[in-house]
């Protein structure tokens, strides 16, 4: 019987505006099967939450989608997909608690629909990076144009992505990973 | 995440649901589980391989525990708030059928750097 004393369960946020593709972001890395979190949503509206704008989107669940990633042997990474309504905070305060960090996806049409998240993770000193998700007709932006837009610190990463991909979602949980590393590691004095 | 106003208790009960789950927990909402993060893992032991007699809900977990399961992953299978699952396995832990693993955090409440570094290394095997 293999010891299983050492297990280690781990997780990550996937903050950002409704419709951003934080659902499509877990379910490409996820490998459970999605569980059902969005039921009170209209069929039309499911699977267009990539590619279209999301005046159909007007009702969702307090569920959330959550995604499993088996890193080895002895780690689980979860990922919570976070209801981006402020009204569902209190549920971020139980998911952020211990976290590595978080995922914030932007969409370059409405980028302020990501300040939110963005302030509550800053507030919190909680690690997270920029995923610019990449919609057909918000690409020709430059990252020099999304810091401004987004006020972020220097030292905050920014990557553009592809939410579908799920090569794309991994290495933005790497880039998490190292931003979250660099902050644990004690300053030289 | 599922029912976070835990008020989806109406309507969701899976088909063969022997009694409501509510039943199960007694209406309880605290127990041993209580405090339990929604990603800790959750695996039978040798006593809950042969545990008998229990509800379908008691049973469920331990068959699904027989690989590392969360919380979250629990109360979704089982169609029952998040905070139902935590009082079922608060009880299968204190029968001791089921083994929970804790997130593991440094004295600032953050996963250490040694965790970071193995979490790093296995997603960038994910990512050639």
């Amino acid at each position: 019987m293999r010891d299983r004393s050492e297990l280690y369960p781990l997780k990550i946020l996937v903050a950002g505006g409704f419709g951003v593709g934080k659902t499509t972001l877990v379910r490409a890395l996820s490998e459970i099967e999605p569980l059902l979190t969005e039921q009170q949503m209209t069929e039309t509206s499911v699977g267009v939450d990539d590619t279209r704008a999301v005046p159909d989107k007007r009702t969702t669940t307090v569920a959330m989608d959550f995604g499993r990633i088996t890193v080895d042997d002895s780690l689980i990474l979860y990922l919570f997909g976070t209801p981006g309504q402020s009204r569902f905070w209190f549920m971020w305060d139980e998911l952020s608690r211990g976290s590595v960090g978080a995922l914030v996806l932007v969409d370059l049409r409405r980028v302020d629909e990501c300040f939110p998240a963005i302030d509550y993770f800053e507030n919190r000193r909680i690690p997270y990076v920029i995923g610019v998700n990449t919609f057909p007709g918000a690409n020709d932006h430059d990252e020099e144009a999304v810091r401004d837009a987004l006020a972020l610190s220097p030292e905050t990463p920014v990557q553009w992505i592809d939410a579908r991909e799920a090569s794309s979602g991994i290495a933005l949980l790497v880039r998490l990973v190292e931003h979250a590393l660099s902050r644990t590691a004690p300053v030289p004095t | 995440m599922r029912g976070g106003a835990e008020d989806g208790r109406h309507g969701r009960q899976p088909a063969g649901r022997v009694v409501p789950v509510y039943a199960v927990t007694g209406g309880r909402t605290r127990s041993a589980g209580a405090d339990l993060p929604v990603e800790a893992l959750v695996t039978v032991t040798d006593a809950g391989r042969w545990a008998e007699n229990l509800h379908l809900e008691y049973r469920t977990i331990l068959q699904l525990a027989a690989a590392p399961v969360s919380i979250v992953e629990l109360g979704a299978v089982l169609q029952v708030p998040v905070g139902v699952a935590r009082v079922l396995v608060g009880d299968l832990a204190d029968a001791g059928y089921v083994a929970v693993h804790r997130p593991q955090v440094t004295a600032d409440g953050t996963p250490g750097p040694e965790i970071l570094e193995r979490l790093l290394e296995g997603l960038r095997a994910r990512s050639v």
